[in-house]
């Protein structure tokens, strides 16, 4: 349905996508994770068809977006990060235009912009204006734009951003709605608990590369058991590794991902148990813990491991 | 087809929702056109002052010359007003009359004796023109009343002293008539034939000269068209800042659909203003009605050609303000040498050239042309063809630019 093949776009000498591969099947949605600026909206503007790949070749629903971009672009449909609405149409005029740019006429259209209405819950504020709408409900119309035309593949990117919890479960509703209905739908995120809820497969991405990829199964699996351990406080440079390190001949899975004076990040199996013994090795090495946070093995954890950073720094 | 309604649609509900820009669009261009047209035309009328006379005489010979400053065109200028002495001075100090002309007792008795007279004129000093015409008026009649007096004095004394108790014998009327008759043949060879020839060259027949004030309704029209083709023309850059441009990019072959729909409701909108102007223009200065939809058609047309040009000179700017204030600043020598806030025909040939070749001037110059002409549908065919080409290039530029990066930021 959806095929990435070595994706490369450059500006000038920065490369924003490094020989990025993917797919996505109809009736799944394929996540992309990753911090800001990860490469991500990069990715999903190229298949959109508003950048123009430097590399690599996409194809939407066998149409390639670059040499049969009209075609791929019938079956697209796109749900920006930013809104892009007409504030001062009414909903339904909003459903009703971008229904027409997609070819929809008639009763066709009449029937696609009720149900979409219906679905995105606006059937009672259709004549109102966008401007006078919540935050929430105007990223609803955002969507409903998207897919008044019943897309077999929707690109979202990062469609929750700065929306209400309620809303946010709402837009969750409709990603799920539109996979169940067949579409293959490519969500972008760097909220690791959407993509362990939404996605059926996904990529990590990161400085433009995908470093993982796989199921939410499968990926946790390469962490094993290792929880990952981040400590804040002081940490003389050259005594604080020697000292934790002393202890990995009785920790599994210990590993120093990033160190600086007042932050140590490490990965182990069962932390809980180990922490006393690691404060008294730092306590020894001449340092001291303020702070401590431990994180069982998810999305993040895994992205700390592969990238030694925060997902969402 | 579908999408191409719905576009013109979409942007006329949206634009006609801003009813201040349709205000001001239409507003200033009226505000300015109709200060220079009373400007020009001064309302439709002369101007006309208040001559008061103190006629203490009441004679024959001065109810002549109180009469004389009604006659013909003079009288279309004065307003003579006959007052006492003491009203005259009192009104004249209090600069309400152009002058004041005072007529002494005797007058007509010290004229026909050919004793000195005197005359008194006093006239307004904050006014200048009809002071001087009073003036110069006075003159010409005591000028006249002097050579009167020298051919005819014997016989109007003759009159004079007949009195008009009852009326006058045939005999005597006949008399003085002969005598008046022989002085006049005596008179008339010296004057008639001229002692030197006429020849009545007639002028090559000249097109009729246009009102001048006509000629400012063209500008003015261009000039409303100019402002809403410059505001219309952004509203690319508030659909990009709404985000619908790159929504729209990602649709299926609706981009020129697009352009072209907006392009369509922008010539909606400034057929209406031009429509209004035109109306208003006509009205007053009762242009024939034949004339109406060709001049609507040639400045809608014009119109749509500047907001294509417009648009695509934004769309060049890296950013909202300065697209704005970059083709705001454009706008003022468009319209000053476009001929919009004085015609073609009263600037400087040079500048009038360079302002032909703009494009609102061009509209302007044929737009002047076709108010002024004989008949109705008088631009030629190049002109259209001309305007044709301006408006599809702007909007090919146009499409160019969303396609090229616009609408994909």
């Amino acid at each position: 349905m959806l095929n990435v093949e070595q994706l490369v776009k450059q500006y000038g000498d920065f490369t924003a996508v490094d020989d990025v591969s993917f797919s996505a099947k109809a009736g799944s949605v394929f996540g992309l994770l990753g911090p800001n600026g990860a490469g991500k909206s990069t990715a999903i503007n190229c298949i959109s068809g508003l950048l123009t790949p430097t590399t690599g070749r996409i194809t939407v629903s066998g149409h390639d977006v670059v040499k049969d971009g009209k075609a791929a672009r019938q079956s697209l449909g796109v749900v920006p990060q930013e809104l892009a609405l007409y504030e001062d149409l009414p909903a339904i005029d909003n459903l009703r235009y971008w229904g027409k740019a997609y070819g929809l006429r008639g009763k066709q259209l009449d029937d696609r912009v009720s149900d979409v209405l219906d679905h995105i819950g606006l059937a009672d504020r259709a004549r109102d204006l966008p401007k006078e709408f919540s935050g929430g409900m105007k990223r609803r119309l955002n969507f409903g734009c998207g897919v008044v035309h019943q897309p077999e593949v929707l690109l979202l990117d990062e469609p929750t951003v700065g929306v209400d919890p309620q809303s946010r479960a709402k837009l969750f509703d409709l990603v799920e709605a539109a996979r169940d209905a067949g579409a293959c739908v490519l969500y972008t995120t760097h909220y690791m608990e959407e993509a362990e809820r939404l996605c059926d497969s996904l990529a990590i991405i990161d400085h433009g590369k995908i470093i993982a990829e796989g199921t939410v199964a499968e990926l946790k699996a390469q962490l094993g058991a290792r929880d990952a351990l981040q400590l804040n406080g002081a940490f003389p440079a050259d005594t604080t590794r020697e000292a934790v390190m002393s202890l990995a001949p009785d920790i599994a899975d210990l590993e120093i991902l990033s160190q600086a004076e007042d932050a140590l990040l490490l990965t182990l199996s069962s932390a809980s148990q180990h922490l006393p013994r690691i404060f008294e090795a730092i306590s020894r090495s001449g340092g001291s813990v303020s702070e401590t946070s431990l994180r069982s093995p998810n999305l993040e954890t895994l992205f700390l491991l592969l990238t030694g950073k925060e997902l969402r720094e | 087809m579908g999408f191409l309604l719905a576009s013109v649609r979409k942007d006329l509900r949206r634009w006609t929702q801003d009813k201040t820009a349709l205000l001001i669009w239409l507003g200033i261009p009226f505000l300015i056109g109709g200060l220079i047209t009373s400007m020009v035309d001064g309302g439709g009328g002369s101007p006309t002052g208040v001559l008061l006379i103190a006629d203490q005489d009441d004679s024959l010979l001065s109810g002549f010359i109180v009469g004389a400053y009604s006659q013909d065109q003079l009288g279309d200028l004065l307003i003579v007003e006959q007052v006492s002495v003491e009203e005259g001075e009192a009104r004249i100090s209090d600069g309400d009359a152009s002058g004041f002309l005072t007529i002494p007792e005797g007058f007509q008795d010290a004229f026909l004796d050919e004793t000195p007279v005197t005359l008194t004129l006093k006239t307004n000093p904050s006014q200048t023109i009809l002071p001087g015409i009073i003036e110069d008026v006075t003159e010409i009649l005591l000028d006249a009343g002097f050579y009167a007096q020298r051919l005819l004095g014997p016989e109007i004394k003759e009159i004079q002293n007949s009195g008009f108790d009852a009326m006058p014998a045939d005999a005597f009327v006949a008399g003085i008539s002969v005598d008046i008759q022989h002085k006049i043949d005596a008179v008339m060879p010296k004057l008639s034939p001229l002692l030197f020839d006429i020849e009545i060259v007639e002028p090559p027949p000249k097109e009729p000269t246009p009102d001048i004030a006509l000629l400012f309704l063209p500008g003015i029209a261009l000039m409303a068209v100019l402002f809403s083709a410059n505001g219309l023309a952004a509203d690319y850059w508030q659909e990009r800042d709404a985000g619908t441009l790159r929504r729209l990019v990602s649709a299926p072959g609706a981009l020129m659909q697009f352009v072209v729909g907006k392009a369509l409701a922008a010539l909606v909108l400034i057929a209406a203003i031009v429509a209004i102007t035109l109306c208003i223009g006509f009205v007053y200065h009762g242009v024939a009605w034949t004339k109406f939809f060709s001049s609507l058609l040639w400045v809608s047309l014009g119109g749509v050609g500047l907001y294509a040009w417009f648009a695509a000179l934004q769309m060049l700017f890296p950013n909202n303000h300065a697209a704005n204030l970059m083709t705001t600043i454009l706008l003022f020598p468009l319209m000053m040498a476009g001929g919009s806030f004085f015609p073609l025909a009263a600037l400087p040939d040079w500048i009038a050239d360079i302002g032909r070749l703009s494009p609102n001037g061009y509209v302007v110059d044929r737009l002047s042309t076709e108010l002024t002409a004989p008949d109705a549908w008088s631009i030629d065919l190049r002109s259209w063809l001309t305007l044709l080409a301006m408006t599809v290039s702007g909007l090919a530029l146009s499409t160019w630019r969303l396609r090229s990066g616009f609408a994909r930021k």
